[in-house]
């Protein structure tokens, strides 16, 4: 912790650092306005990439210099580690976070229907390539809207680089992987597929090194301050430029600049003009194997190889016989000539001019690609091809979107994995093993094979668990974790338990969602223990309801006696008549006797008893002094009253044993209260017999009334 | 088949509007113009831990959120209502803290005004979680909360004064009320209970209400209450479960099932469809739908769920779902002036707007 060891107060560096890790450390300020000097340091981890710092100072000294009115003993400061990332936001990120888990879910679950159907043969294989590809597809649109954006009504002629959506190398890098591994069904024009994608990207190579990209841009800001444009060097080097990476529309609107097309000279430029168009037009008819991302862009489309190979060999000798023509000696702008010559030299795959016209190693493979070799090779000769592009224009710093395409090259998928992870976090490598285990049998057994030095996991649920990790440690993102921890087989549920036992039960949305969350994945203990959580936190906080409430969907009757002898403690003392409109909502809370109540289901007859008792002391009405005796039985047989109540419950009835018109108790109920008031007196001995806190006569008061009724009841039968 | 698709209703124009941040509650403010639309917000933005209530306006082509105004609430925002009074526009949130806030806007421009409050400190409640409800024509607030105490709050011109008018002592919790007349008001709370109030009879709730549910149907917590204006008697709640309610005053003590997890069970309730199974967290009488119903009937009402449904729930009919998110929907409003647009905050930091057909 090297930005804590050090004070900013200067009161002393607290940890010597020897001069052989200095280079490793940084050191960074906190400033925590405290006076020195202090006294304890505790350093924890809090919420996500954040360490929470507690600094005291020491008693002593902030004593006398009191004087200072908000001196305070400590101070406990948030420090964020890292800084991010700069091209996404973290709210971005979260977006891409919730945006994937429907994707994901959906994967999976095709998985486990594939699995088990077992059988999984060539029709199912076939269906599995395009659950994968929808995939890929549905994560693509996630991050980042359509690549063409909507083109302005009226187009700028001198408009020659359209800004998009800022890419970002999050997309570059998914796409870069679905290229290689996801999109099986279009492995025959790899190559092209590459083409359109640093077409798409290229302008994220230029924060480390010069670009096609970044000549164009720079280019088109020149642009109005060029006279005569042809006679522009740079025009004609952004034009092979362009042309050499295969921006075939952009090359086209170019050649369209030049100034023999203006009306006025075109009389006496009629043969340069003629040379300028021929060479765009053989541009715009550069044949291409069609795919789906190719529609709406220059070139001529074939579906089939032969048909493009055909195609292909026409129209090169349609460039070398426009490269021999005699009407180049004719052309006297001397500009024009060669910079048009320079175009028909890149078209015909002259490796000079491709590298000169490139800017680093990968456009100049995408140039190989397009017009040395333009049909498909395999993988092993494609990382050949780049080997001898790196040799031709060796990288000056390294971008981790090369990285990437060069352990991809290497085919080796661990190598992928460790690239990604490094460079572009958990999210990508958690999504894209999807694609990586589509890629060939053999990565899917690396992926899946259980480790002894990954604690007897796999790969694939190493990273999963790892993002699921990442997702746990944000208030807003954890409800998603699950998802992810449930996919993992070996240790996704332990760490679940963890994550659900670990969320706050102070807040009933955030306790309710935990629990709906518990019943998704059919995890009752959980549930049924954070209720328990939840109803000891309320009870202690003084909801007794709430906590009641908990406790009985929990069913934990224990819990519910024990707090049922702390709640008799109040009861027997303010289940006055006034209060009793407090106590009403909680015994109601108890529900039907059928739920547990463990001893709170002595309130429910409780309440009977005083409710009948009410109405005999207001309306004196025979039928609620039955229903009263009825309810003073039922609560002085059950086993769940408990003692103490006995000798309150029966001075409390005395009106009843005293009933005037005739005697309400017969013999063996009154034998049974003499019984109980023998009990009681036993009891008494006991060291540990609480004295209710009753007059002093009551006692003596109940066994005079209980006498009266007995005799009364015995003349009776 | 071409019968069904006829009587399918057409789906709602759906809009999707992230926010970056989380979104607690959200209401339309009272429309007061017909070119300029607004709702008021709850947002908690994590990154810098703080909390905000704001006036956003909606914007047309393509259909936007504009932050407009905004105030910084102390803590996060547990409930929000926004009413009209003398010509101003009257936004009410309770926090997670135990605070009120009462902010007024000016309705021509929308902007925060002026604000009232009544901080943690004097004690309306004790944390957490405590709810509100704004009287139609906002000259008054109840607030309930977990610990048991019924407030009322009287706005004033330049200061908010309140009065106790019960407290449980947290031997009953509330986490729901809602206004059925000027001198009347509903509050629910666990075990499906609901309570009735009359600010003349003080000392405690004039009816309560708590079913004895069948042993199938489990208990669960009101999270909402609505009272239509016309119907006073009865009182409409959405609570755990996917358990919507209604409890007439009239019929006491035999709720009226509308949907839920236990739904059927109960006599009298057969053929109940259950459109969600997890929490209710919201629910309100839809202003919408003209309802075939006799008075006999419940009128038809809106829901919102943890498990991403929201819908139309009438009694007897099938439920007809609006939305399906693969996350919670935590609060909606109906606009009282176009009743067929709908606003509604999703758990993924978004607010979804409908247009109904």
């Amino acid at each position: 912790m090297p930005g804590v060891a050090s004070d900013t107060v200067g009161n002393g560096a607290l940890v010597p650092f020897s001069d052989d890790t200095k280079d490793s450390l940084a050191v960074y300020p906190l400033h925590h306005g405290l006076a020195p000097p202090i006294s304890r340091l505790a350093i924890s981890w809090s919420r996500g990439n954040s360490l929470r710092v507690s600094l005291f100072a020491s008693p002593s000294s902030s004593e006398p210099s009191s004087t200072s009115d908000d001196q305070s003993g400590g101070k406990v400061l948030e420090v964020k580690l890292g800084v991010g990332d700069p091209e996404i936001s973290d709210s971005r990120w979260r977006q891409i976070a919730y945006g994937s888990v429907a994707p994901f879910a959906l994967l999976q679950s095709r998985r486990s229907a594939l699995s088990a159907m077992m059988n999984s043969s060539s029709p199912y294989q076939m269906d599995w390539w395009e659950h994968m590809l929808e995939y890929s597809k549905d994560i693509t649109s996630l991050l980042g809207g359509p690549k063409l954006p909507p083109s302005p009504i009226i187009e700028e002629p001198t408009d020659i680089v359209k800004k998009g959506e800022e890419p970002t190398c999050l997309k570059a890098a998914w796409e870069l992987l679905e290229i290689f591994y996801a999109d099986k069904q279009s492995q025959a024009w790899l190559p092209e597929r590459l083409v359109d994608w640093l077409a798409d990207y290229d302008s994220l190579f230029s924060s480390t090194q010069e670009t096609v990209y970044g000549k164009l841009a720079l280019f088109q800001k020149e642009l109005v301050n060029i006279q005569v444009i042809e006679d522009d060097p740079r025009y004609w080097q952004v034009m092979s430029s362009a042309l050499s990476v295969g921006w075939l529309d952009i090359v086209v609107k170019m050649l369209r600049l030049h100034g023999s097309y203006q009306q006025d000279q075109l009389s006496n430029r009629e043969l340069e003009n003629g040379l300028v168009e021929a060479v765009a037009v053989l541009i715009s008819k550069t044949p291409r194997l069609c795919h789906e991302s190719t529609i709406g862009k220059l070139g001529e489309l074939f579906k089939s190889k032969p048909d493009f190979i055909k195609a292909w060999e026409k129209w090169r000798s349609q460039i070398t016989k426009l490269d021999c023509s005699p009407f180049w000696i004719q052309c006297d702008n001397r500009r024009t000539r060669e910079g048009l010559r320079n175009l028909l030299q890149i078209m015909l795959g002259n490796t000079e001019s491709l590298c000169s016209a490139t800017c680093y190693w990968i456009e100049l493979y995408i140039s190989h690609f397009l017009y040395i070799r333009p049909f498909t090779m395999g993988i092993e000769s494609m990382y050949n091809l780049a080997q001898k592009c790196i040799q031709l224009k060796p990288p000056s710093s390294n971008h981790k979107l090369t990285g990437l395409m060069i352990v991809i090259l290497e085919e080796n998928t661990e190598v992928v994995l460790a690239e990604s992870s490094r460079e572009f976090g958990p999210w990508l490598v958690a999504h894209a093993i999807e694609l990586l285990t589509a890629g060939s049998e053999q990565a899917e057994i690396v992926l899946h094979e259980e480790r002894d030095n990954l604690g007897g996991i796999s790969m694939i649920e190493l990273h999963r668990l790892v993002y699921a990790q990442v997702l746990s440690t944000h208030e807003l993102t954890w409800q998603i974790a699950p998802i992810y921890l449930t996919s993992c087989m070996k240790q996704g549920m332990g760490l679940l338990e963890n994550l659900l036992y670990r969320q706050s039960v102070q807040h009933n949305d955030l306790l309710l969602k935990n629990i709906e969350i518990c019943r998704l994945y059919q995890l009752d203990h959980i549930s049924s223990d954070i209720m328990k959580v939840a109803g000891v936190y309320h009870w202690k906080h003084g909801h007794k309801g709430a906590g009641v409430y908990w406790l009985q969907q929990s069913q934990d009757t224990s819990r519910l006696n024990r707090i049922a002898q702390q709640l008799f403690d109040s009861v027997g003392k303010s289940i006055s008549d006034e209060s009793f409109k407090q106590w009403e909502g909680l015994i109601e809370l108890l529900g039907s006797e059928s739920k547990p109540a463990g001893g709170l289901e002595f309130l429910h007859k409780y309440r009977d008893f005083k409710k009948s008792l009410q109405q005999v002391y207001s309306g004196k009405s025979m039928d609620a002094a039955r229903q009263a005796v009825v309810s003073l039985l039922l609560l002085m047989k059950n086993p769940s009253t408990p003692q103490r109540f006995w000798l309150p419950l029966l001075y409390d009835s005395l009106k009843l044993f005293n009933w005037q018109e005739c005697p309400l108790l017969n013999v063996s109920e009154i034998n049974l209260l003499l019984n109980k008031l023998q009990e009681l007196s036993s009891a008494r001995l006991h060291p540990h017999f609480s004295e209710p806190n009753l007059p002093a006569e009551a006692l003596s008061s109940i066994r005079l009334a209980l006498a009266t009724n007995l005799g009364r009841a015995i003349l009776d039968e | 088949m071409a019968a069904t698709a006829m009587l399918q209703p057409e789906r709602p124009i759906v809009h999707r509007l992230p926010q970056h941040k989380c979104i607690d509650a959200v209401r339309w403010l009272p429309q007061l113009s017909p070119f300029d639309r607004f709702a008021v917000l709850a947002a908690f933005d994590t990154d810098s831990g703080s909390s905000s209530i704001e006036i956003h306006s909606l914007k047309p082509n393509p259909l936007s959120l504009q932050p407009h105004s905004s105030f910084s609430s102390s803590s996060r925002v547990s409930s929000l209502r926004a009413s009209q009074f003398l010509q101003k526009t009257v936004v009410a949130a309770s926090t997670a803290a135990g605070s009120l806030h009462i902010l007024f806007s000016d309705p021509a421009d929308a902007r925060f005004e002026s604000e009232l409050s009544v901080p943690e400190e004097e004690g309306l409640h004790s944390v957490p979680g405590s709810c509100v409800d704004l009287m139609d024509g906002g000259v008054e607030c109840v607030t309930v909360g977990e610990d048991g105490r019924v407030n009322l709050v009287s706005i004033g011109n330049s200061n908010l004064s309140y009065r106790r008018l019960f407290d449980s002592g947290g031997l009953v919790s509330y986490t729901a009320a809602k206004w059925a007349s000027p001198v009347e008001f509903a509050t629910g709370g666990y075990g499906f209970s609901l309570q009735w109030w009359d600010q003349r009879k003080p000392g405690g709730p004039v009816s309560q209400f708590k079913a004895n549910w069948d042993q199938k149907f489990c208990a669960g917590i009101v999270h909402s209450i609505d009272i239509h204006p016309s119907r006073k008697h009865t009182c409409l709640a959405g609570g755990s479960l996917g358990t919507v309610f209604a409890w007439d005053l009239r019929w006491q003590q035999q709720p009226i099932i509308l949907s839920g997890a236990g739904a059927g069970a109960g006599a009298g309730n057969t053929g109940v469809q259950s459109i969600s199974e997890s929490e209710v967290w919201d629910v309100q009488y839809d202003r919408c739908i003209k309802s075939s119903a006799t008075s006999t009937r419940i009128l038809p009402a809106m829901i919102c769920s943890e498990d991403g449904i929201l819908a139309v729930i009438e009694q007897g009919e099938e439920p007809i779902e609006l939305l399906a998110e693969p996350c919670a929907i935590n609060s909606f409003d109906i606009d009282h002036h176009n009743p067929s647009d709908v606003i509604c905050s999703l758990e993924w930091e978004a607010v979804a707007i409908l247009t109904r057909q």
